[in-house]
């Protein structure tokens, strides 16, 4: 049984299409990236799957169950796990308090095993040394780390990653896909939407590539890389300039 | 002896105003609502604490204990239903909304209770003071307001900081969709907020009607004062909500002694130094105010 399942989802916000029959599926422990040109509809999407957006038809099952009427923070306890491209912590409390928030109420742990919950995602993701810091002082890869930390600490059996290399070093990427590649080892599915695509391949086996909110390709990385339908999205024509309009 | 006198009568007024602005300054804090019934909700307790208490055989000192419980589930309930509808549909209707129950609360009192003046009966013991130099007469009942009200607020401050519930409260205050996302249900910790910041204005409105006369109308007034408070003390800080209200009171004490009719413009000046000073308030966080 797939662990989330998208058919035929779609959605619009007045002429503009963000989702127009969205479908494919993903297996416990795949690791798949997205791909596609700003304004195809790649956040769009992982806002249908986590909640903040409701797509206007079209299912959404997540182990088997259809999960598209439900809120964001029951999206959040059944499994689903995001993060933000832009990191969002809870700037006036410590770095630990935000991972305890989302073990607490994301994991639904209570006393010290959300203790222990909330400082193995911190440990995880090389914020140990950091927890009693204000989230508000940290730095951009910390921010970065400490997105993946609080998605961690709800105990998700799916990760959203929405650009979660972007605006990072070389080295600060790499020790990122490091912590991803080990999460999957662990058999938490990834779906990971980044315009680094050197740090997508070294990490995923599958590539979706998204443009103008359709789905144009489907596959082995590399092959859809080389595809002419993605290759038209990214270089060729008239596609591209309506998008950036 | 005379400045040391209003000093000591400014605070003790203070912790009312501390009192009652702490469930104004939670509302905006957490739910980014400003609550412009929220004087009216006070008198609203009064009255309940006057007419419905004696009802249920309780003495009108204690009828707190019936009053703040009721006061927190309608709390609960009101943020719920019609100012969580009114959120979802822009910040803006929040104004309109608490502005229009405002205008209903006071004139279905009107209706009711009239507008002669009503005072919580207290016995003897609103009389009594302490007496410990000559001219300073320090009041047991304003006494006991600013007890509690060191009390609610050492309480918040540790409730917030400390227990799970309070941390929920400050991370939907800070954002409320990651906190979504981090599987909380902000909606439910938005109705545990405005329980709690409506049992405090339960407690001040109660507060105020045993230390002097209240009538329909009296909640306007006070909403003026407990922005101040808000402002001069710092958005989002509880110890500057006490401090503010304290600050606020002094002020009032020393323009009363000047003229007594410089009372209330003696606070409007504090508030309006501080706003041009230290637009944060006085332990706000800079960004706070952005």
């Amino acid at each position: 049984m797939s662990l989330l399942q998208l058919e035929g989802v779609s959605k619009k916000f007045g002429q503009v299409v963000v989702g127009e029959a969205i479908t494919f599926q993903l297996m416990q422990g795949d690791a798949v990236g997205i791909v596609g040109p700003n304004g195809a509809g790649k956040t769009s999407l992982f806002g249908m799957i986590s909640g903040d957006i409701s797509p206007d038809s079209g299912v959404i099952s997540f182990e088997g169950e259809n999960v598209a009427r439900l809120s964001p923070a029951k999206r959040a306890r059944a499994g689903i796990g995001r993060t933000y491209q832009v990191p969002r912590p809870f700037e006036h409390m410590t770095v630990f308090e935000n991972a305890l928030v989302a073990a607490q109420q994301g994991a639904r742990a209570r006393g010290h095993k959300s203790y222990d919950i909330a400082f193995g995602a911190l440990e995880r993701t090389g914020l140990g040394p950091l927890a009693n810091r204000p989230a508000g002082s940290l730095t951009l890869l910390h921010r970065k780390r400490l997105e993946l930390a609080r998605a961690l600490s709800t105990s998700p059996r799916v990760l959203l990653l929405d650009e979660i290399a972007g605006g990072l070093t070389d080295l600060e990427v790499n020790e990122l896909t490091t912590i991803i590649r080990s999460l999957r080892a662990d058999g938490i599915a990834v779906l990971w939407i980044e315009h680094v695509v050197r740090a997508l391949l070294s990490t995923v086996d599958r590539l979706i590539c998204l443009a103008s909110g359709v789905v144009v390709a489907d596959g082995e990385p590399k092959e859809v890389l080389a595809s002419d339908a993605v290759r038209f999205v990214y270089l060729g024509g008239k596609r591209i300039d309506e998008d950036a309009s | 002896m005379i400045w040391l006198n209003i000093v000591i009568q400014g605070a003790l007024v203070g912790g009312f105003y501390a009192l009652f602005a702490c469930g104004l300054s939670l509302m905006f804090g957490v739910l980014k609502v400003i609550n412009l019934a929220h004087g009216d909700m006070a008198v609203v307790a009064g009255y309940a604490a006057v007419f419905l208490a004696p009802r249920l055989h309780l003495p009108e000192l204690w009828s707190f204990l019936v009053v703040v419980p009721v006061f927190a589930l309608v709390g609960y309930v009101v943020q719920r239903t019609l100012i969580q509808k009114s959120i979802d549909r822009d910040p803006f209707t929040t104004l309109l909304v608490t502005f229009g129950l405002s205008v209903v609360i006071e004139n279905l009192l009107l209706e009711v209770y009239s507008a002669n003046g009503q005072t919580v009966n207290i016995g003897s013991l609103i009389g009594r003071s302490w007496h410990p130099a000559s001219i300073i007469y320090v009041s047991y009942v304003s006494l006991g307001v600013l007890a509690a009200a060191v009390l609610v607020l050492l309480a918040l401050q540790l409730f917030l900081s400390k227990s799970g519930l309070g941390r929920m409260i400050r991370a939907v205050a800070d954002d409320q969709e990651a906190a979504q996302l981090s599987g909380a249900n902000y909606r439910h910790i938005f109705g545990i907020a405005a329980a709690i910041a409506f049992a405090t204005v339960a407690l001040a409105g109660i507060a105020y009607g045993m230390m002097t006369q209240f009538a329909p109308t009296s909640g306007g007034v006070n909403l003026l004062f407990a922005f101040e408070v808000v402002v001069i003390g710092g958005i989002g800080s509880l110890w500057g909500t006490l401090v503010g209200g304290i600050a606020l009171g002094i002020a009032q004490q020393f323009g009363a002694h000047i003229n007594l009719s410089y009372q209330i413009l003696a606070g409007n000046i504090l508030f309006l130094l501080v706003l041009a000073v230290r637009p944060q308030g006085l332990f706000g966080r800079k960004n706070a105010v952005s």
